[in-house]
This record gives C-alpha cells, sequence and structure tokens, in this order.
C-alpha cells in the first residue's frame, strides 16, 4: 500500500487493543438484540398470532415504522417473515449510528483532541489512521454479521433458515458499513468533528423518514434509497442478496471520496468553510439565558426541525390509512368493534413514539451544563455575580421551554398534514392531536426532572437519564408486541398516562406526575447549590 | 491594614485524598501575594475554595470578610478571577466571550478592553477553536483586567504566554498595584512572582510550609559564596553554616547560612580575600529547597 496508508496495520492493531471493550458490548449489544428475540416472536407466532400480526403489520402506520414485507397473505407469513419485518430495520438503524459515532470519534475527534497530530509525527502515513479506522469498522461488522445467524440458528425455528440468517445477519453489518462510509465522508467536509456526527446522524434521519413515505406509497422507490439496501434484503422470504452489492458499491464509492477529500485538506478543518465572527457580543448573548440559547443554538433548531419533518412524515400516512382500510373489512370490524377509530388509536400510539423523540432534546440540554462544567467553560463565570441557583434554573427552564415547543411542533405536523390528506372524513380534529401530544407533557417533564437531578447530586448519572428514555421508549413499543408483565411495564413513566384519544384525559395523573417532576428540580437545584462543582474531573 | 482575604487552617478532601491539610495565608489590601508549590500542592484547590466553586471540610476561608461559601454572590461583585486554563466555547469569538463574562461580572469598561485587545494583540473576531492556549489566555485575562474590582485573583495567568505578553501582563499588574488593588497570584513563572509580589506564600503537599515577604524567606535561606584568597581556601570549610563547599585551587564556591557571613569573613580577612561574590538565594532556591522537600 502506498506511503499515505503507510503502517496503518499498526494503527488498526492499536485501535482493537484499545477498543476491545468497547468493541465487546457494540457486537453482543446489537447481535443480541438483532438475534435474540427468536423465541419471543415463535410465542406471538402461536395460534393464530400470524394472522393477526400479518393484519397488524399491514397497516401504514407499522409499516412506515418498521418496514415493508413482500408476503402477500396472511397464510404465507411466517417467523421468519415477521422477524425480518419488525426487527431488520432497527438492527440495521443501531449497527448505522454506532458505527458513524465510531468512525468520527476515531477520526476527526481525534484531530480536535491533538491526538492525530502526535501520531502524524512518527513513521506513520498521513491517511493510515482513517485507513485503520474504516479496517476496524468492517472487522467489527462482519464479526456482527457472522455472530447473528450463529445465535438465530440456534433457536432452531423452521423457517428461520441458514441462508435466511446469514443474509439477515450481512445486512446488519452492510448497515454498519453504509454508516462508516457516510460518517468518513462526513468528517472530511464539516468544520468541526460534532458536525460532522450531526450531519451524519442527519442524514440517516433523512434517509429513515423517506423510506418511511416509499415504503407506503410505493415501496419499490424504496429501493432507491442506501436506507433500503439493508432491509429489503428481505430474508426468509425472498432471499434478495442484490441490495447488498447496492450497498457494497455505494459504501465503496463514499470511502473513496471520503479518503481523496481527507488527502486534500489540512488536518483539523474541513471543507465548509468557517465564517469570520463578531468582534463585539450581541445584546442578546450578555447574559447566562443568552449565553444557553447560544451554545445549543444548534442543537435546538435542527431537533425542532426534526420533529416537524418526523410530525409531516408520520401525518401524511392517515390519508393511506382510510384506503387501507376501506380495502379490508376485517381491520375495520376490528376498530368499529372496538368503538374507535384506527386514526384515533394510531394517534394515541404514535404520540407516545414521538414525545419520547421530542424528550432527548430537554435532557441534552440539561445534562449540557455539567459538560461545560466539566470541561471548564464556566471557571470565570462562577467567579462573577452569576449565581448557581441562575445557571441551573435558566438550562432547566430552556428544557422546559424547548420541551413545550417540541411538542408542539412535532404534534402540529402530525395533525396539521393529517388534516390536509384526510381530507373530507374527518373522525379526529388538531384540537383532538393538540390534547393527545399535550397529555404526555408531564413525562417530558419527568425526563427533564431526572436529568435535573442528576445534575444536582450525581452529575455523571446524566447520560443515564438518556438511557432510561431509551428503556422506556423500547418498553413501550414492545408491549405492543409482546405481552409483558403490568408491573414491567409500568416501570416507564409514559406507561401511566393515558393514551389519548382513545383514552381518556386522567387529571389526577397528568397533575401528579407534574408535581413530582416539579419536586424532583427543587430537590435538584438544592443538590447544585451544595456540591462541589466538578472542573476537569 | 486590612484583611482582603483570610484563610485559616483550611482543610479539603477528595475521597480518600487529603488535597489541603491546614492551609492559611492572608492578603492584606494592596498588597500582591505570590501563591507558589509544586504541580498538585493544593494552589488550585485553595483558589476554588476561595471562589465558592468548593467546598471546604474545615477551617475559615473569608474575602472582604465574609464567608466565601455562603456570600460568594456579594464577594463575586468585586473580585476577578483567570483561571490557568482558559477554556472557552469553540464557536463563540473571542470579542465576544470578552464582552459577555465583563457583563455577567456586572459591567466594565469598554475603552479599557479595546485598549487591552490591542496591548495584547488579540484578534477578537476569531472563533475560540482557532485560538492557541496562549490567546486562550488573552481572552480571561482580557476579560478580567477589564473591569473594576477589588480584589484579583491569578492562577497562574501567563500559562502559554510568549515573553513579550507576560511582560505586557506584568504591567498592567503593576498598574492594578498602583491603584491599590489586591492580588493572590498563583504562578509557576518564579521571576513573574519575584517582580510582583510583596510576599510570597509556599504550599506543598497541602500545607503552607513558607510565608513572608522575599527578604523574609531570603534570610532564612542560604547565599551563593565565591570566594578566592591568598592563603589556602580550604580552611573556609570548617567554619560552621557553611556547606557544599568545592574547591578549585584558590577559589571556592559554597553555600553559607546568614548568620555564618560574619565568621566567614573574619576567616577569609585572614587569609587574604583576591575575590568575593555574594549571590542571596532566588525564589528559585527557596523553591526548589521546598519542592525537593528538604
Amino acid at each position: 500500500m502506498n506511503e499515505k496508508f503507510a503502517r496503518w496495520e499498526l494503527l488498526f492493531l492499536q485501535n482493537l487493543k484499545r477498543d476491545w471493550k468497547k468493541m465487546i458490548v457494540w457486537i453482543l449489544g446489537i447481535g443480541l438484540f438483532a438475534a435474540g428475540f427468536v423465541p419471543a416472536f415463535e410465542e406471538i407466532a402461536k395460534g393464530q398470532g400470524l394472522v393477526g400480526m400479518y393484519e397488524i403489520m399491514k397497516n401504514p402506520a407499522m409499516i412506515s415504522m418498521v418496514g415493508t414485507t413482500p408476503i402477500l397473505t396472511a397464510s404465507d407469513y411466517t417467523i421468519g417473515a415477521m422477524y425480518a419485518q419488525e426487527m431488520l430495520l432497527f438492527c440495521g438503524l443501531f449497527a448505522m449510528i454506532v458505527s458513524i459515532l465510531h468512525i468520527v470519534s476515531h477520526t476527526r475527534k481525534e484531530e480536535e483532541l491533538g491526538l492525530t497530530e502526535l501520531v502524524r509525527s512518527f513513521q506513520i502515513g498521513r491517511q493510515a489512521n482513517s485507513l485503520a479506522a474504516i479496517v476496524q469498522v468492517i472487522f467489527v461488522n462482519l464479526i456482527l454479521a457472522l455472530f447473528i445467524p450463529v445465535t438465530m440458528i440456534s433457536f432452531s425455528v423452521e423457517t428461520i433458515t441458514v441462508s435466511g440468517s446469514l443474509l439477515f445477519g450481512l445486512s446488519v453489518g452492510m448497515a454498519g458499513l453504509i454508516g462508516a462510509g457516510i460518517a468518513l465522508l462526513m468528517a472530511q467536509i464539516m468544520p468541526t468533528s460534532s458536525g460532522a456526527t450531526g450531519a451524519s446522524l442527519g442524514i440517516v434521519g433523512l434517509l429513515y423518514i423517506i423510506r418511511a413515505v416509499t415504503d407506503v406509497s410505493n415501496a419499490d422507490l424504496s429501493l432507491m434509497n442506501p436506507m433500503g439496501w439493508t432491509y429489503l434484503t428481505n430474508p426468509f422470504t425472498e432471499n434478495n442478496w442484490l441490495p447488498l452489492l447496492f450497498g457494497l458499491i455505494f459504501t465503496v464509492i463514499l470511502i473513496i471520496i471520503g479518503f481523496a477529500l481527507e488527502g486534500a485538506r489540512d488536518m483539523g478543518s474541513g471543507y465548509l468553510p468557517e465564517r469570520e465572527g463578531r468582534a463585539t457580543a450581541k445584546r442578546s448573548l450578555l447574559s447566562v439565558r443568552g449565553l444557553l440559547i447560544k451554545i445549543n443554538k444548534g442543537t435546538i433548531i435542527s431537533w425542532l426541525l426534526g420533529f416537524v419533518v418526523m410530525g409531516v412524515a408520520y401525518g401524511s400516512i392517515y390519508g393511506d390509512m382510510q384506503v387501507f382500510i376501506e380495502s379490508n373489512e376485517l381491520i375495520e370490524q376490528m376498530f368499529s368493534a372496538e368503538g374507535v377509530s384506527m386514526e384515533a388509536s394510531f394517534t394515541g400510539t404514535i404520540m407516545m413514539v414521538m414525545i419520547g423523540l421530542v424528550s432527548i432534546l430537554p435532557i441534552t440540554i440539561v445534562n449540557k451544563l455539567y459538560t461545560a462544567e466539566n470541561r471548564l467553560y464556566l471557571s470565570q463565570i462562577y467567579a462573577t455575580k452569576v449565581t448557581r441557583r441562575e445557571l441551573y434554573w435558566t438550562s432547566v427552564s430552556l428544557a422546559i421551554f424547548t420541551g413545550l415547543v417540541g411538542i408542539l411542533l412535532s404534534v402540529v405536523g402530525l395533525g396539521g398534514t393529517a388534516m390536509i390528506v384526510m381530507d373530507g372524513s374527518r373522525s379526529i380534529t388538531l384540537t383532538d392531536f393538540l390534547a393527545a401530544g399535550f397529555n404526555f407533557l408531564p413525562s417530558v417533564l419527568f425526563f427533564i426532572s431526572l436529568a435535573a437531578l442528576a445534575l444536582g447530586w450525581a452529575p455523571r448519572l446524566g447520560k443515564a437519564v438518556h438511557g432510561y428514555l431509551v428503556f422506556s421508549f423500547m418498553l413501550n413499543y414492545f408491549s405492543g408486541i409482546i405481552d409483558l408483565p403490568e408491573w414491567f411495564l409500568k416501570t416507564s413513566i409514559k406507561s401511566w398516562i393515558p393514551h389519548m384519544p382513545t383514552e381518556d384525559f386522567d387529571l389526577l395523573i397528568f397533575v401528579i406526575i407534574a408535581v413530582i417532576s416539579i419536586t424532583l428540580m427543587i430537590l435538584g437545584s438544592i443538590g447544585y447549590r451544595r456540591r462541589d462543582l466538578q472542573e476537569g474531573a | 491594614m486590612t484583611e482582603i482575604a483570610k484563610v485559616e487552617g483550611l482543610r479539603k478532601s477528595f475521597g480518600k485524598f487529603q488535597a489541603l491539610n491546614d492551609v492559611s495565608l492572608t492578603v492584606e489590601a494592596g498588597e500582591v501575594v505570590g501563591f507558589i508549590g509544586p504541580n498538585g500542592a493544593g494552589k488550585s484547590t485553595t483558589i476554588r475554595i476561595l471562589l465558592g466553586v468548593l467546598k471546604r471540610d474545615g477551617g475559615e476561608a473569608e474575602i472582604f470578610g465574609k464567608d466565601v461559601w455562603k456570600d460568594s454572590f456579594e464577594i463575586h461583585k468585586r473580585i476577578s478571577y483567570v483561571p490557568g486554563d482558559v477554556t472557552l466555547w469553540g464557536n463563540l469569538t473571542g470579542g465576544e466571550i470578552i464582552d459577555l463574562f465583563i457583563k455577567l461580572h456586572g459591567g466594565g469598561d469598554k475603552q479599557k478592553r479595546d485598549y487591552l485587545i490591542q496591548r495584547f494583540e488579540l484578534d477578537p473576531k476569531k472563533k475560540a477553536k482557532g485560538y492557541s492556549k496562549g490567546n486562550r489566555q488573552k481572552v480571561g485575562l482580557i476579560a478580567a483586567l477589564s473591569v473594576e474590582s477589588d480584589f484579583y485573583i491569578f492562577d497562574e495567568p501567563t500559562s502559554g504566554l510568549d515573553p513579550l505578553m507576560e511582560a505586557i501582563f506584568q504591567e498592567e499588574v503593576k498598574k492594578l498595584k498602583e491603584a491599590g488593588k489586591s492580588i493572590l497570584l498563583s504562578s509557576h513563572v518564579l521571576s513573574e512572582v519575584e517582580a510582583l509580589a510583596d510576599k510570597v506564600v509556599i504550599i506543598r503537599q497541602g500545607k503552607i510550609v513558607e510565608a513572608g515577604s522575599l527578604d523574609q524567606l531570603r534570610h532564612l535561606t542560604r547565599s551563593t559564596i565565591t570566594l578566592a584568597t591568598k592563603g589556602d581556601v580550604a580552611e573556609i570549610a570548617t567554619v560552621d553554616g557553611v556547606f557544599d563547599f568545592e574547591q578549585k585551587e584558590n577559589q571556592a564556591t559554597f553555600s553559607a547560612e546568614n548568620k555564618a557571613l560574619d565568621a566567614i569573613l573574619m576567616k577569609a580577612s585572614q587569609l587574604g580575600v583576591k575575590k568575593f561574590e555574594a549571590v542571596p538565594p532566588t525564589l528559585e532556591d527557596l523553591f526548589m529547597r521546598h519542592y525537593k522537600g528538604e
């Protein structure tokens, strides 16, 4: 290999040594998640389970979330087909995201930390580090792609075939590689590592939403989407290997472009230029609130935009939903028998998903105050007349505010679009949407209060709040598919809140959770005022 | 004289690690106190307690006669602080950050700000992530020097600055001193402390091991003496209070306690002095003595 990549293998081995724990968690985490639900799906398939699930999965709302199946009749629906439809897209998404985070942290992030500078001063090729990172990701995803089928086959389910399992595993691995390719490219273009991560995740999010729309309207269009080159292999049913080839070619092209761009740029800078800044501050910056808004601005705007897009994407499904109901008598009866419209039922579920996503932003904002503290950003500010109380409550208020705006934007995006596509037969109004959305406000407050409590007493646990959010999201997501014990379900805060509009608003629950949240915030504020600030700890 | 800052018997532990174990020091009005000690001795911990960032485990700590923890809000109105490692938000410019810090302090002098930006040759339009260590330090210094305070706390303020900028910093501190301000200056640049400080406090392993004016401290230690005589200089080695005696023909170099000077001179004059040089201990000698942990 030419000298630009000289001694990459040294760095590669070094990376393996350095990251072995991370890699084990990575492979086991995604691998077990991808393969481990086989027994649970066997349970679902018992009796009339498969037929029922097939009908449920024909719902455009479900398709928009988890993807399509090539199966045309309920009787052909197998455990394998169900598994691939419900699991593959999400597993691929996880593999993609982890690969992105890994690539950026091993390339641009290291440049920013000054590690690359040191490494390059030795007899190491200029691009050896990036190559080592890419080879590492290929290595991990390959192991993952083999670990998944081995685990799946071990459950010995008839329709979980060997070739299908292998294809399933390779599809997840391919998703990881596509993510790595996107990340490598963005790492060259964007001005900072956080920009590279943000842009990569943004692209993945966009591809996911585009495929949600095309899956529902015309599944063939999803084959034009790189995201489609993972789950549209349709393991256990069509076993189509061709999309993997597309994915491979796409990744190779991304990597080649990435390396070409890297070869021509200076260390530590991207292709998008940095604008010259202001010599003096605007008045709006000159306060704690102004500062917090300014440093969170990029995050807030991109998330809020994401909420609108998400709302619109899910909202567009309402039109298809009517066609879907009218075309299927069984489903029509099912919904009319329960006395609730399909729109209402869908709204209840989708709202829970959306508000879960909306909660990510406020938690991030609260956690950011600790990041700033830890990175010494606030050292000089503590020595001014700014009090800790002000820093704390400004952060928490900003978090609450973004939570409110987030709910509003996603709900209006969803409801507004739904109103447009449903023209005429409206069983649900915009007010219903707003009520259903803000009904979940206490859950958002609760997540904020957990982050605030952590900030005050054990700031290192701030990140765990995101973990709890993912946990409760998963819990509510799978509660629709698998029967979980009631007490276990109740460990997720959102299980306590009724799903409007199918269920009635419960003022008592609303107030109780809100009061608990505010109490936790006040407790957090006491802790924040009392504890040692952890600068550089 | 009034006491601006007063610390007595200060203690602080982080888990099992005892960071401060009986630290006492005072800063009088109009005084510049040099605060020196090896890395990890507890300088920054002491300063962070003074700023109310850390909570002390025991002892007293007051600024302007107010408790540094309980009344930090009142105290902060009249102090300025520059940390040794100024860290800035990468996407804000130096100019924006300076303005923000000034405003959060409660307002400052716009002209002084511009004057200092010019003196320190800082480009205020640059995003902070593009600044070198020295330039980040300048941002912190300019913000702290642009506001009106009574007590300035500098924690290794010139780390990363070039010698020219260091000199400018020293000039600015001298101006503060002339204006009657009080300053606590923690620094590794001992020449800087020597040039500015009225009083020096040396900390080691969480304890104050020496405190006093430079003259007082010098008195406690040994001067380095070079002596050449007509007679055999070796006799000097026998004088009480002479150490590290090294002879080269008729010339000797040794260190001597100040109280032994008289005896040395008496003996030397008997031998016939050809050359006599005495170098008082530098702060570095003082520091090294404690640093090595005699």
